[in-house]
């Protein structure tokens, strides 16, 4: 193979180990890693909006709880709905065709929600071929080759897509209330909405307990937050769809 | 008692394998020493004290700064209007974004650090020079998978001219931002705004010493 040396200017920007090589930078506006943002007036009231509540409740909120409740109930928390949500990746998985991914979220959720106390705790989680990549509906879109849309940023769940949107209301009623909800089964406060929204608010509230900081640090590495945060968001779904 | 062919023979051995791996530096050797002596530095006492998070700070810039392309990551992350910059822009531009990149994620790291552990998973090769370091930061619940894209240089040195986290370009990350800067402004303000950011960072770092 012919490698371009740094100094050839129309190469500088060769790097192999991009799928689309060396004709990167033929046109920005077709870079896989942009994304339509037609609503960007919206969107950025919305990013200034998601900021305020990230630092005025959130933050507050999950550091509080940081230090009231210690580790090891922080992460059986954590435990108890990450092994929740095992049917959103189990389907997802079979709907990529991923077998042994499918193998894995289910005898982890086999393993998990008997032995391990209804997921309390995760027993496997040192045993790779237990812990496949984690797969949901955007990313089965986006595996059979639907493109990400627009960019929308919501409130209070923050960036996504129009078709990651689409995957989130998907995943949603494969969550184990709504799903029970849909379905008609009347579990009493299970499938109440109040559970629902409990539910969602402690799961994120102990779950930025563990990346306190982490929101900060990328806003102040960026020079223009909107664009890094945007950007950002394409790039990691995007490496997620290849897995 | 070992014959003494056999023992001239392990000697000689052993120190041809000796010689083999100090002669060729792999790209993950490259990676993995510096970042190691950093994990030592954020664990040594002497910088529990107040007052010396400076010189923490220097010492792990010290061993961090060499393993990376500065020029390589400058250029790629300006991307096409590299060629509107004027060679002391270049420079200019090179120096101030190198410092801004090492004050921002330094002190990260030094706030930032609880014991997480670096698994080392292996390194690609592309070429002759073109090589990725895959690793991940093991934390107590999540593991972050870092991967480090290097070049060698005509020196034979490897360097780091692209960290990805968790997918995540940080040049291309960047290179959108400058991008979107670049097509309002002329790469001196961008600068500017560089410096800017830089001089309101020594600033805060400089408070919460």
């Amino acid at each position: 193979m012919d490698i371009p040396s740094s100094e050839d200017t129309d190469a500088i920007f060769f790097d192999p180990f991009d799928d689309d090589g060396e004709d990167f930078y033929g046109n920005e506006d077709q870079m896989p890693d942009m994304v339509a943002d037609p609503i960007a007036g919206f969107n950025r009231a919305m990013f200034v909006f998601n900021d305020k509540l990230y630092f005025w409740v959130l933050k507050p909120a999950a550091s509080g709880y940081r230090v009231v409740v210690p580790i090891p109930v922080r992460v059986s928390v954590k435990n108890f709905f990450f092994n929740l949500l095992a049917p959103v990746r189990l389907v997802n998985s079979l709907f990529q065709g991923k077998w042994r991914s499918a193998e894995g979220e289910f005898c982890r959720f086999v393993v998990n929600s008997t032995a391990g106390f209804l997921g309390l705790f995760n027993l496997v989680r040192d045993k790779p071929s237990f812990n496949p990549p984690e797969e949901d509906f955007g990313q089965t879109l986006g595996y059979y080759n639907v493109g990400n849309g627009v960019y929308i940023i919501w409130p209070l769940f923050g960036p996504s897509t129009l078709r990651d949107t689409v995957g989130s209301i998907g995943d949603w009623a494969l969550n184990p209330f709504a799903f029970m909800q849909l379905i008609q089964v009347d579990a009493g406060v299970l499938t109440s909405s109040e559970t629902n929204i409990i539910a969602y608010g402690v799961r994120t509230v102990n779950s930025t307990s563990f990346r306190i900081g982490d929101y900060e640090a990328l806003k102040n590495a960026a020079l223009d937050p909107y664009e890094a945060f945007r950007n950002a968001y394409i790039q990691n779904r995007l490496s997620m769809i290849a897995q | 008692m070992i014959p003494k062919q056999i023992s001239a023979a392990l000697v000689v051995f052993v120190m041809t394998v000796l010689l083999a791996t100090a002669g060729s530096t792999e790209p993950m050797a490259i990676i993995k020493v510096p970042i190691d002596r950093v994990i030592d530095i954020l664990n040594d006492p002497q910088y529990k004290v107040a007052g010396t998070k400076l010189t923490q700070r220097n010492q792990i810039w010290k061993h961090v700064g060499p393993m990376f392309d500065f020029d390589e990551v400058a250029r790629r992350a300006v991307a096409r209007k590299w060629r509107d910059f004027a060679d002391t822009e270049k420079a200019a531009f090179t120096d101030v974004f190198a410092q801004f990149l090492g004050n921002t994620y330094i002190d990260k790291i030094q706030g930032e650090y609880h014991n997480e552990q670096i698994v080392y998973l292996g390194q690609n090769y592309h070429s002759e020079v073109y090589a990725e370091v895959k690793t991940r930061i093991v934390r107590e619940t999540a593991e972050i998978p870092v991967d480090y894209r290097m070049r060698k240089k005509s020196d034979d040195q490897w360097k780091v001219y692209d960290i990805i986290v968790e997918g995540v370009s940080l040049v291309k990350n960047y290179r959108s931002q400058f991008a979107s800067i670049l097509r309002k402004e002329t790469p001196a303000q961008l600068i500017q705004r560089l410096n800017d950011k830089l001089t309101e960072q020594n600033k805060r770092l400089a408070e919460n010493e």
